[in-house]
């Protein structure tokens, strides 16, 4: 019930990036990685379970570029990230149902508001504020409710990078990195298994999703929407026995 | 020899009869064929044929079971004084008291059998060696064993003074007694398994009560008696079999204790639930007020409890209980309340809300009402044949042939032990 | 589907003091006898006597052995193949369905335990339909294992709960919380089963033998989750959608009259898998993982989280835990 998420996060932004940076060196690593550590790329093509499993499948990044922070026990964990369009979204078999479970897809390219669809040249200069008067097809939720612009995550050179507290650039995969500085919490509970989804069942290799597969970056709450449907207290058998 | 001239005595006894023994045997058997049938239905399609869902998962059938396990408990308020206390009184009434443990024993595995649907052979699995009898933990294995026990003993001690009277000879001691003693502890036995089926379940607040099991005793040996009461004087009325009105007077006053004692515990029940609400009377609130627009219960709890209570008062002041008609009534009443207030009213309220408070109300439907009275008639019939095979061995009417000199008739007492009722007719054997 | 690895019967079962006794040849005789006169009865009752085409027969003969088979747990390696071959050709004779029926052992080492964050259900009820879909569930009576309930902020009250909402959801002021079989560690279940036929595995999963259960329902009686269903008729499940990757104790094909439950999705748990429910989940709400793993994610949020259970009072000791963020 407490939906910590929900809380202003004008003042969670301040806070997370002065804790955030107060845990610095503490248990989250920003920048160094525990050996062995893999982020894996996952095909949506393929399940994600076959995907994960299957050595050759895997795309394994090499150590030092890599991100991420110990699990429960000090376990290494590994970081799925999807490849793909936007549309692709991925789907589970349930018996011989397939229920599709449409991810936002947090690719190392942007794919919502991507610059170069409209400005030419390979780079951009984003500027410090808001351009309210030219980017009125861009109305993204995150940052307008929290005080926040674009610049405050998107590198302004280039718009396909993360800025980090403290100037640091990342790639838009390592969404983590970012959302930690005011979400602290919850990265931590992602790092230890209450916050976000595992992939490659419950045994094993823990491959979990990271924050953008999962959450819109620009409007991160979960959409209200139609449910299955719903029991019937006093059902009355469709078919005569 | 004698083995086979009483079975055959026997069935001669149970197919003749005068046009009303016949018309009544008929009635129960077309009774009987139609339960039948609605248990093949049963049987065939599964239980959706029922007004059981998930949310009141027993109904109707372990109702009854619940309540005929009491009869057939309360044969034991005649089988202490008859056999152990030795009281002259009852001596003749304990037969009958042992035929209607019979029969309720009948019903009470037939409403068992009905609640599983499929057929009763897959029962297989519940005996020991071939099957897995999980018992001592299950409730419901101590009561399989409890109730085929006890109908064991209630066949077993009956048939072996009839037939030691049948053929001429004076039932030993020895050999029955002790089975009489076992009896006893198992008439209570029985029944308290019975509660604590109900009362070992935390799940349902509504049964989980220290109460449930004493509550159990005081009804069945309200509803026992109060049967038995209606049996004897029928019997009174019908035949010849002497039966003296000191037995009616007797059980009419232990049955006027029970009520009381049964009404106490219904009034603590109600106090315990009202007094200070918790979220464990909700079902208890189902049952005597309804929830809202779910009140299918309270017309029957409510007609229940008044026959009860009315029946009580009846029975307290002396004058009216000594009536016979008053009290036959009286009787009626009383077993009629404790079927409604032990059978649905205990058992269906356990399930409403469910444990996760979602409320389904639960109405039964033609098949379980025609396999229902199926049960009924089928234990009225054993009863019937019991009473009709058992009465003129009693009366010394029925003696073996094989016997070289048929000893003085037994049982005939002298003139002054008749009973009071002037419309005695003879019994007819042919 | 293989099962290669699956370790022999235990030699001593948990609490299953009752299933120690071998069966001897006695017994078997017995049981034999037992069969015969039920058999015999239950073939004259439910179809004429001359089968006529080979199928028909063979149809009767593992009818016959169906209804005589031992109960699972006293069956050996070779008579749980056996058995788990007939209930495959059953499933192929009756409904034309080709399933492979597993019979894989609990994991040493391994208890399952179940988280569920009622800040994040969203109340979508994907789970739901993840677990009709995965466990064969009966479509005509719109069998669901799971409940939802729509709860007012600030109130955990299941009476003034509501299961059956059809809104969007989440609705503002609202949150979720799910229910299912809590697998509890002390089940009043699965002692009141007069047939032995439900009983709780080594990794905590309480199961059915749904051959064995003779339908009495006392069970769903003594649950006090409301977790266990009763198939009131034969289920039904179309045959286009029926999964055929199958466990004995799990989504196996039911037959009418036997009691069923939530296992955890025993089928995939026991391989590693995630069960349906936990992968459906679009919110992340569900967490599953082994208890006795101190660096599985059911520990770090039971160690780390604020957490309650179910009707605690009755010690029933559920492994399904509610916490919150």
């Amino acid at each position: 019930m407490n939906h910590a998420w929900r809380r202003p996060a004008a003042v969670a932004l301040v806070l997370g990036v002065f804790l955030g940076a107060c845990r610095e060196g503490h248990q989250v690593r920003w920048d160094q990685l525990p050996p062995g550590t893999v982020v894996i790329a996952v095909d949506s093509a393929t399940s994600v379970r076959n995907a994960a499993l299957e050595p050759g499948a895997l795309t394994t990044v090499a150590a030092d570029t890599v991100i991420g922070w110990s699990g429960p026990g000090g376990r290494p964990f590994e970081v799925a990230h999807r490849t793909g369009g936007p549309e692709a979204g991925h789907s589970r078999q349930f018996g011989t149902i397939a229920l599709p479970i449409v991810l936002r897809v947090g690719t190392p390219a942007l794919t919502q508001y991507p610059c170069t669809s409209c400005h030419a040249g390979s780079t951009v200069t984003m500027a410090p504020r808001r351009q309210a008067d030219v980017h009125q097809d861009i109305q993204p939720v995150h940052p307008d409710t929290t005080g926040g612009v674009c610049a405050s995550c998107h590198a302004r050179e280039d718009a396909q990078l993360l800025v980090l507290a403290g100037g640091k650039r990342a790639p838009l995969d390592q969404s983590y990195r970012l959302c930690a500085q005011c979400h602290f919490q919850q990265v931590e509970a992602w790092a230890g298994g209450g916050h976000g989804k595992r992939l490659d069942g419950w045994q094993g290799r823990r491959v979990v999703m990271a924050c953008t597969d999962c959450h819109d970056p620009h409007r991160p709450a979960a959409q209200p929407r139609i449910p299955f449907r719903a029991p019937e207290l006093e059902k009355v058998r469709s078919t005569s026995p | 020899m004698h083995l086979r001239a009483f079975l055959l005595y026997a069935l001669r006894a149970v197919t003749s009869g005068d046009r009303r023994y016949h018309l009544w045997m008929g009635s129960l058997t077309a009774v009987m064929l139609g339960g039948g049938y609605a248990y093949l239905v049963q049987a065939e399609h599964g239980l959706v044929v029922t007004g059981m869902n998930d949310h009141v998962s027993w109904g109707l059938y372990i109702s009854n079971m619940a309540f005929l396990v009491g009869v057939a408990a309360a044969a034991v308020m005649l089988v202490l004084p008859a056999y152990v206390l030795k009281d002259v009184d009852f001596s003749k009434a304990v037969l009958l008291a042992e035929g209607v443990a019979v029969s309720a024993l009948v019903m009470c595995l037939g409403f068992v059998m009905a609640n599983s649907p499929g057929y009763p052979w897959k029962w297989w699995r519940l005996t020991p060696g071939i099957g897995l009898l999980n018992w001592p933990d299950s409730m419901l294995a101590w009561d399989v064993v409890m109730l085929n026990g006890y109908l064991v003993l209630n066949l077993f001690i009956p048939l072996y003074i009839l037939y030691s009277h049948f053929i001429g000879e004076q039932p030993l001691k020895r050999k029955y007694v002790p089975f009489v003693y076992m009896s006893v502890f198992w008439a209570v036995s029985i029944h308290l398994v019975t509660a604590f089926l109900f009362a070992g379940l935390t799940a349902r607040p509504f049964w989980n009560s220290a109460l449930l099991g004493p509550r159990f005793l005081a009804s069945a040996f309200t509803a026992g008696p109060a049967c038995m009461i209606l049996l004897i004087g029928f019997i009174r009325a019908n035949t010849r079999y002497p039966i003296p009105a000191g037995a009616v007077d007797k059980l009419a006053i232990a049955t006027t204790v029970a009520a009381q004692a049964n009404l106490v515990m219904l009034l603590s029940e109600l106090i315990f639930e009202f007094y200070s609400p918790t979220h464990h009377s909700i079902s208890a609130r189902y049952l005597f007020f309804g929830l809202g627009e779910h009140d299918a219960l309270v017309p029957w709890i409510r007609t229940g409890i008044a026959l009860n209570i009315a029946a009580t008062c009846v029975l307290m002041i002396h004058p009216l209980r000594r009536n016979p008609r008053v009290l036959m009534w009286a009787c009626a009443a009383l077993f009629l309340g404790i079927w409604v207030e032990k059978g649905i009213g205990l058992v269906v309220p356990g399930f409403v809300p469910s444990p996760l408070g979602e409320i389904v109300e639960y109405t039964p439907t033609w098949v379980e009402l025609w396999v229902t009275a199926g049960i009924w008639a089928m234990g009225l019939f054993v009863l019937t044949v019991l009473v009709r095979v058992a009465l003129p061995i009693e009366l010394g009417e029925a003696r073996s042939p094989y016997l070289e000199a048929p000893p003085p008739a037994r049982g005939a007492r002298p003139r002054t032990a008749r009973p009071r009722y002037k419309d005695v007719r003879p019994f007819r054997t042919r | 589907m293989s099962d290669d690895g699956t370790p022999a019967l235990p030699e001593t079962l948990p609490d299953g003091t009752l299933l120690q006794k071998p069966v001897d040849r006695r017994g078997a005789l017995g049981l034999l006898a037992a069969g015969v006169v039920a058999g015999v009865a239950a073939a004259s009752a439910c179809r004429p006597l001359n089968a006529s085409t080979p199928e028909e027969r063979e149809l009767k003969v593992l009818e016959w052995q169906e209804f005589t088979q031992k109960h699972y747990r006293r069956m050996t390696e070779s008579e749980r193949a056996e058995t788990v071959r007939r209930i495959e050709r059953l499933a192929e004779l009756r409904h034309h369905e080709e399933v492979t029926i597993a019979t894989t052992d609990a994991q040493p080492g391994v208890l399952f335990g179940y988280a569920f964050n009622i800040s994040k259900c969203q109340g979508y009820r994907n789970c739901v339909e993840a677990c009709i879909n995965e466990n064969n569930l009966d479509r005509a009576s719109d069998t669901q294992y799971i409940r939802i309930f729509e709860m007012e902020d600030g109130v955990v009250n299941l009476e003034d709960a509501d299961p059956t909402y059809q809104h969007e959801a989440p609705a503002e002021g609202h949150f979720y919380m799910g229910t299912q079989c809590f697998q509890c560690a002390n089940p009043p279940c699965v002692p009141v089963c007069p047939v032995g036929a439900t009983w709780q595995e080594p990794d905590g999963i309480v199961v059915i033998d749904y051959n064995w259960c003779v339908g009495c329902r006392a069970c769903m009686a003594a649950c006090p989750y409301w977790a266990r269903r009763f198939n009131w008729a034969a289920p039904e499940v179309p045959a286009d959608e029926v999964n055929p990757v199958q466990h004995y104790l799990g989504n196996r094909g039911r037959k009418k009259g036997c009691v069923e439950k939530c296992t955890f999705c025993i089928h995939r748990t026991r391989k590693g898998l995630l069960p349906a429910c936990a992968e459906a989940c679009p919110t992340g709400a569900r967490v599953f993982g082994n208890l006795l793993d101190p660096d599985s994610e059911i520990r770090w949020v039971l160690a780390n989280k604020q957490i309650f259970r179910l009707k605690e009072e009755l010690a029933t000791e559920p492994r399904f835990w509610y916490f919150s963020d």
